[in-house]
């Protein structure tokens, strides 16, 4: 295995990074705390009742023992229907929608019918609204509900991941025109600027992302003059914020994710970090009898496979914190998960093997200890194997495959028509309708459009195949400013922001180089943030690139170290990493972006204050000591200081982006990644939330036209 | 010189513990006799407020005002007059100061005040219910108040705001309690407000949970009181013995009988605490001081008195003085003791002597070097403590003199305390009269201090503190422009409109200046827009508007102004859809609905964020209005979507059908619609044609609702393969596709024969390998080898590898000649059998 001693320093080196990480498990204990706050507001025995999409989010940051703690007596679904609550106290936690509202009005009322007298605290995330308000007056019951909030904003998913975890906010963006997101997101990012100290510059893509460094340009206050000392101090950890919104890149979340957490995300769908895994991948590990057993153990899940997939559903949380393989694991190419977990598989027999060569009463004081590590880690191998053995079937489908030869013909622009009634086959072979209108739109962003009477003919197939309930699905992806099915030539009467809209893939393509050419390496070499969709660079993460390492746009990092001849370094030091260039904006790139749909920004927030704030804390006499060795300690720091940029996806963000991102970061020393974004989602999430699926679970779904 | 600090001294418990009372004002003849009146105090040296008792006779004198109607006095504790209004409303039941130095009156009605000392005020009500039922009485406390309503339950009011109140636990009871008192939120365990009621002879204790009996046998009492930190609570009986119990009963902590003390007469007026170890109880010209362990300390007065308990003390209001009585603090014992030996005392008596050039200050420094540096902190410390500045400036220079002689000394507290009893000498100025302590004063945080200074209109000594004390000072320079705007009129110089113009720029403009001169950035123009706005001064509101960064700010001020497009578009602009909504709603409920469509429509791109937002909101809660807005807009193809959401939660299917008609006709009207509405008559055929097969069906079947492909499937699996038929030709189904579904279909029902004969029906569209692989993955290996003969020759052998059918595998490869692949198979097969078998027929082959 050529590439395991690199990867095994890059490890090494990550983790060091990781001492700089900024710490985001503050935000899951300022939720926690807010929670707490929230609750104990409402004095005595309280039942919850819990908005299920809530739910989810909050399971991230408190466990149910917490509630319970803080008078928390018994929690209920927000579902339509009478209520019947042990304790007088009844608190609501839910999102300000009106659905919602509607049925706490009408649980409230129906109280009053029974004449059961209860107090009612309504607890609004992530803000109260004037329309809570409105409609509970429209309803009659404004004066029984204390209207209250509960501000959860970004949860950290992972070390590096916070999102905000809205289901639904591509759909409000793009679809319904509601902006609420942005501006909550607005918040949630002046809520980190509070703690990580402020962004020296904001640069992003996209007007509805430009609408929101508008928003957050204007809600930073100048800086008080009171403590200019602490800000000098915070300035040195974030180096700038990067919007991204999800139109900008439609393309990456319509492609099939190939990573391993992707893949998952894909075919068993994650969500809030927790998937459904048949439950015995669950139960902890039998040390293995004897040390055969254990070398064995890929292969004996392996025959629990079939009936694994029949099996009760168990929800898992799926984290770094309990699962020491997913760190190694969750950003492969599924392609290399086998061989990665055959490889762990060997080493943790290895491992168990130490037992037998413990000769002194030392040793083996020391294989116990290790012995609790061994078990978590064999565990873990276990669910992983279990899970890639449900993978490896679904990967199998004709159905699936053909659907990557598409995409991958797609991309290159190779005989667009022919993919085209491709995907007329797969409506006809019945097809998932997501699956479907993911291809679908890919063609026709990645074509222009197309041609009038083939798409109309395709939409006919997919109402008749899926139902004509799907109509209004068709208009939104086709109106703006969505605008990601279109017909070419456009009609005569099309508004010009359609037409603005247009994506010019075919010239990005070359530009900023989305294509691997040679992807034989792929297995093996993480050679590209393309590995991520086996030869296809998300345009997302090459625009971070544009501004923070624009080397890596232009030509491969990773290749380039392994050619230490040109690049200088004769003394053999190739493994060394490149120190991050400072950010310097979109430089370079500004005619590439200018030819991208949606507005391009670079500013400087009028609340940072740049190195001259230094230079008059110099002229204050009694920090004048103080000063001068500070500027010292900055020189010496300057050459290694790492800082972080955060990455804000509006619209959400897929699982291999943070794992092409994290990749990036890995290439360049001095600068780390912390990815912020509305949630994840996927393409099937994301055609779902913009088909109204999931919505509501009160329209019943099969209810057809 | 001042009298020496200790001649103010009295000692209590064995001369161990000293208590001082300090005449801070003289005040004769500056207040009515406080017997006839009923008075409420502000904590932290606030003003007191005046009532006429009317339980009370009063003899009509020339001094005496008119008490025709109601009304209520303010005096500063210097015996200032403040404020004085009358009370038109209802009879006033209670009155009380909120935290911030507002007064908060309460009428039966259950409607209450609050009142700034410029006589503007808030008015609440506890709600309707109370207006009928009546209140009795009521406890005020900084953050809110508890009114006891005349059905004897109580009612408990959270801030300032007008928030609703919230029912506390009723206490079941049959009369008035003898008297009530209540423990603030912010002192109680549980934080929430605790009620005490002394009910026959035992106490309640209520809260919003429940209703505890304490069991205490000693009552019924006629005072009840709760120090100031909450832990303690100071009881009368009506036979006049004092108890002291911790607040939550389980302990004894003093008993003292007054009804023997001499020079007491008449019944008690009072009982308060002093700080937190003393109680005072007061007599109409007497004021009893009795400490923790029953010693008490008499103090006489000319007349009626008022006491108002402070963290530190006590203040008592007489006839002619405004008295502090306080515990000395442990700092000034040190130093002033007579006979203390303490190192403070030292260095206090080594700087004296210092100053009169006596060699003993070298030799009294030398004696307490190693306690030097706490000697001067308790210097310092004293000097916040005394009330003269002749006494600070004593003590402060000590503190200084014994600084020099440390090497390392951080000098934050010396000069923090000299900056604070600046402050505080000015404050205490009678011309002010503000008789804070230092203890009260870093309680009560300097900011406060400096917003009751706005309060009182002193807005160039609140400004010169803050900026003193590098405070904001955009909370005075707002409440100056206030005043300002108040104060001046719109006609300047010149005269009609005109002059107001020239008046209303002139004032904005010096506000503006006065803001960026001294202003933090902080400002809020639109509270200052809005006070221009309440006087009647619109141009000036709106000029000042202008400069308001802050949209949610602006915005209910413009909707007040009745500036609905304004409103909307900086609403729309700030990017917070609240406060679009906000002005949406306010709109829709005050205008017509034409006329709020046609103010959306004309407000183009710039208001489509609105437009979209009602969409949203319209869609969940008011559906016909945003029909008749798509129809007034002519949005046909939002008008249809509308209708479909309708349509696809309906049951009832003729207005099912009805509904994806109207879409229908929606998209028809749009001739870009065509592909639309082609499908739309679709959708209602295919409707109408399943009710036909539900009726064929007897209703066993439901099919309503179903996609094409559904449809036809459902037909198959029940063998209506006719109907099935039907359905494809009337909706021009692809081959392609119904091939696919019933392969799907009869694999389902294991039709095997019909699915052979659907196979050669005709040559498939779909070709064979679908069969074959179909069949496969629903485990039919054995019917699909049968399809095999059938596909491409060159995928045969994968193919019959897939059925498991190695033999015949083999023999493909055998009739194609194709070793290498026979060799394959050989390498992957699954068993040895089988592997022989290839090997005859590789044998076979040569």
């Amino acid at each position: 295995m050529a590439a395991a001693p690199a990867s095994v320093t890059e490890q090494s080196s990550a983790d060091l990074d990781n001492e700089r990480l900024l710490d985001t498990s503050v935000l899951s204990e300022l939720a926690k705390k807010d929670l707490v706050d929230a609750l104990n507001s409402v004095n005595g025995a309280k039942t919850l009742v819990l908005d299920p999409s809530i739910a989810g989010p909050l399971g991230l940051v408190t466990e149910v023992s917490l509630l319970k703690q803080h008078g928390v007596d018994k929690m209920f679904w927000l579902e339509p229907g009478p209520l019947s609550a042990p304790t007088t106290n009844i608190v609501y936690l839910c999102r300000p929608l009106i659905k919602h509202i509607k049925i706490i009005a009408d649980q409230v009322k129906r109280h009053a019918k029974e004449s059961a007298k209860h107090t009612y605290t309504l607890l609004l995330v992530p803000r109260t609204s004037i329309l809570v308000t409105r409609i509970l007056e429209e309803e009659g019951v404004l004066g029984e509900v204390n209207v209250s909030s509960y501000n959860l904003q970004f949860i950290p998913l992972a070390q590096d991941v916070v999102s905000l975890e809205y289901d639904n906010a591509f759909r409000e963006i793009w679809v319904d025109g509601d902006e609420t997101a942005i501006y909550n997101s607005a918040q949630a990012l002046l809520t980190l600027r509070k703690i990580y100290g402020p962004f020296p510059r904001i640069l992003g893509k996209g007007d509805h992302a430009a609408r929101l460094a508008t928003l957050l340009n204007r809600s930073l206050l100048p800086p008080s003059s009171v403590s200019p000392h602490a800000s000098a101090a915070n300035t040195e950890k974030i180096d700038s914020l990067i919007i991204l919104d999800r139109r900008t890149d439609m393309i990456t979340p319509l492609l099939t994710q190939l990573t391993y957490e992707g893949l998952i995300d894909e075919m068993l769908g994650i969500k809030n970090s927790h998937v459904e895994v048949p439950a015995s991948l669950l139960a902890p590990p039998n040390p293995p009898a004897n040390p055969n057993a254990s070398s064995t153990s890929a292969s004996t899940s392996g025959l629990q496979a079939v009936p694994l997939s029949k099996e009760k559903k168990k929800k898992h949380h799926l984290t770094t914190a309990n699962d020491p393989l997913l760190a190694e694991l969750r950003d492969l190419n599924f392609a290399s998960v086998g061989k990665k977990l055959n490889r762990i598989a060997h080493r943790l027999d290895e491992d168990y093997k130490a037992r037998l060569q413990a000769k002194t009463v030392a040793q083996l004081r020391d294989f116990v200890g290790k012995l609790g590590g061994l078990q978590t880690e064999h565990q873990s191998l276990r669910l992983h194997t279990g899970l890639s053995e449900l993978i490896v079937p679904q990967t199998r489908t004709e159905i699936f495959n053909k659907s990557l030869e598409i995409q991958q013909n797609l991309l290159a622009s190779y005989n667009v028509n022919d993919q085209v009634s491709a995907i007329e086959d797969l409506i006809a072979q019945g097809a998932d309708m997501q699956l479907v209108i993911r291809l679908l739109c890919l063609a026709s962003i990645t074509a222009g459009g197309i041609r009038t009477k083939t798409l109309d003919n395709i939409k006919r197939e997919i109402l008749q195949s899926y139902g004509y309930n799907f109509l209004p699905l068709l208009l939104s992806l086709s109106a703006p400013p969505l605008a990601v099915l279109l017909p070419n030539p456009l009609p005569a009467s099309t508004t010009p922001s359609v037409v603005a809209s247009k994506y010019p893939y075919t010239s990005l393509r070359k530009s900023l180089r989305l294509l691997m050419e040679d992807t034989d390496a792929l297995d093996e070499v993480e050679n590209d943030i393309g590995y991520v969709y086996s030869g296809y660079a998300p345009i997302s993460i090459r625009l971070v690139q544009c501004v923070a390492q624009k080397g890596g746009v232009l030509s491969n990092p990773a290749l380039d170290k392994e050619k230490p001849a040109d690049a200088g370094s004769a003394n053999g030091k190739s493994t060394s990493k490149v120190q991050a260039h400072p950010i310097v904006g979109w430089k370079g790139f500004e005619d590439v972006l200018a030819t991208m749909p949606g507005e391009t920004f670079d500013i400087t927030p009028k609340d940072y204050v740049g190195d001259d704030s230094a230079s008059t804390l110099c002229k204050s006499r009694d920090m004048h000591y103080f000063h001068s060795s500070c500027s010292w300690m900055v020189l010496v720091q300057g050459r290694d200081r790492t800082t972080t940029t955060v990455v804000f996806f509006l619209g959400g963000c897929t699982y291999t982006e943070i794992a092409a991102l994290r990749w990036v970061g890995r290439q360049n020393k001095g600068r780390n990644f912390l990815i912020a974004t509305t949630g994840i989602i996927s393409g099937n999430s994301l055609v779902d939330s913009v088909a109204g699926i999931g919505r509501g679970s009160t329209n019943s779904r099969d209810a057809g036209i | 010189m001042p009298d020496h600090p200790t001649a103010s001294w009295q000692a209590m418990q064995d001369a161990n513990v000293f208590y001082r009372r300090q005449q801070i004002y003289s005040i004769p003849g500056k207040l009515p006799n406080l017997d006839d009146y009923k008075v409420a105090a502000c904590r932290y040296g606030g003003p007191l407020a005046l009532m006429r008792d009317n339980d009370k006779l009063v003899a009509l004198g020339r001094a005496t005002p008119v008490f025709a109607k109601a009304q209520i006095q303010v005096f500063s504790p210097a015996g200032e007059g403040l404020l004085i209004f009358s009370w038109e409303q209802a009879r006033i039941v209670r009155f009380g100061w909120t935290g911030d130095e507002r007064l908060v009156v309460l009428n039966e009605e259950g409607v209450y005040r609050i009142y700034d000392l410029q006589g503007e005020y808030e008015q609440y009500s506890l709600g309707s219910e109370v207006a009928e039922i009546g209140v009795e009485d009521a406890k005020i406390h900084d953050n809110g108040l508890v009114a006891l309503t005349n059905s004897l339950t109580f009612l408990e009011v959270r801030g300032w705001s007008g928030g609703k109140p919230v029912t506390l636990a009723n206490p079941g009871l049959s009369q008035p309690p003898s008297s009530w008192t209540i423990i603030p939120p912010e002192l109680t365990i549980s934080r929430h407000v605790e009620v005490l009621l002394s009910v026959e002879s035992t106490i309640y204790t209520v809260d919003n949970l429940e209703n505890t009996d304490q069991r205490i046998s000693r009552g019924p009492f006629t005072h009840m009181a709760s120090s100031p930190n909450g832990k303690s609570l100071a009881l009368l009986t009506f036979a006049g013995l004092l108890l002291v119990v911790s607040a939550d009963f389980q302990r004894n902590l003093a008993e003292f009988d007054t009804t023997n003390v001499p020079g007491a007469e008449g019944s008690v007026r009072q009982v308060e605490w002093c700080g937190n170890d003393a109680i005072l109880v007061t007599w109409d010209n007497l004021a009893l001081m009795v400490g923790p362990f029953g010693d008490t300390l008499q103090f006489f007065y000319s007349g009626p008195t008022f006491a108002v308990t402070e963290v530190d003390g006590v203040r008592v209001v007489g006839p002619d003085v405004c008295d502090f009585i306080q515990k000395v603090p442990a700092s000034t014992v040190s130093v002033f003791r007579p006979g203390s030996t303490s190192p403070s005392a030292i260095l206090y008596d080594a700087w004296e002597n210092f100053a009169k050039r006596s060699p003993k200050a070298d030799e009294s420094i030398r004696s307490i070097r190693p306690e030097l540096g706490r000697a001067v902190d308790e210097c310092i410390d004293a000097a916040g403590q005394e009330w003269e500045p002749y006494w600070q400036r004593r003590l402060l220079n000590a503190a200084k003199f014994g600084r020099s002689f440390l090497d390392l000394y951080d000098p934050t507290d010396f000069i923090n305390m000299g900056q604070s009893l600046k402050v505080l000498n000015a404050v205490r100025d009678y011309q002010i009269g503000i008789p804070i302590t230092y203890t009260q004063y870093i309680h009560a945080s300097p900011a406060q201090l400096v917003s009751r200074l706005t309060a009182r209109n002193l807005h160039l000594l609140a400004l010169r503190i803050s900026t003193y004390l590098s405070l904001k000072p955009d909370p005075v320079l707002k409440h100056w422009a206030c005043a300002k705007i108040l104060r001046s009129k719109p006609s300047a110089t010149g005269s009609g409109k005109n002059a107001e113009l020239t008046g209303d720029s002139e004032v904005c403009r010096m506000i503006v200046d006065k803001f960026e001169k001294l202003g933090g950035g902080g400002v809020s123009y639109a509270d200052i827009a809005k006070k221009a706005w309440e006087v009647g001064r619109t141009s000036l509101a709106t000029k000042l508007l202008d400069y308001e960064p802050r949209a949610s700010d602006q915005v209910p001020l413009l909707l007040s102004m009745k500036e609905d497009r304004l409103a909307l578009a900086k609403a729309v602009d700030s990017g917070d859809p609240d406060l679009v909504y906000h002005v949406l709603l306010h709109l829709q409920k005050s205008m017509s609905l034409g006329s709020f469509f046609r103010l959306l429509e004309d407000g183009g791109e710039q208001l489509a964020p609105a437009t979209r937002l009602l969409q949203v909101y319209a869609r969940e809660q008011n559906r016909d209005m945003l029909r008749d807005f798509y129809y007034s807009d002519d949005r046909r193809v939002e008008s249809a979507v509308l209708l479909l959401e309708e349509a696809s939660n309906m049951t009832d299917p003729t207005a099912k059908i009805n509904t994806v008609k109207a879409a229908q006709k929606f998209f028809s009207e749009d001739k870009e619609r065509g592909f639309e509405a082609k499908m739309m008559d679709e959708s209602v055929r295919l409707l109408t044609a399943q009710q036909q097969l539900e009726k064929d069906a007897d209703g066993k079947i439901p099919f309503f609702g179903l996609s094409v492909n559904e449809t036809i499937r459902t037909c198959l699996l029940n063998g209506m393969s006719k109907k099935a038929d039907k359905i494809k030709s009337d909706f021009k189904v692809p081959d392609k596709r119904f091939w696919y579904i019933k392969l799907y279909a009869l694999t389902a029902m294991r039709d095997f024969e019909g699915l052979d004969a659907f196979a050669k029906s005709k040559r498939s569209p779909i070709g064979y390998e679908a069969f074959v692989r179909h069949l496969v993955e629903k485990g039919h290996q054995k019917e699909a080898a049968g399809y095999v003969a059938r596909c491409d020759a060159s995928k045969r052998v994968d193919l019959y590898v897939q059925c498991g059918e190695w033999r015949m595998a083999g023999k493909e490869c055998k009739d194609r000649g194709d070793k290498a692949k026979l060799d394959q198979l050989r390498r992957t097969c699954p068993n040895s059998l089988i592997a022989r078998e290839l090997e005859q027929i590789a044998t076979s082959m040569k």
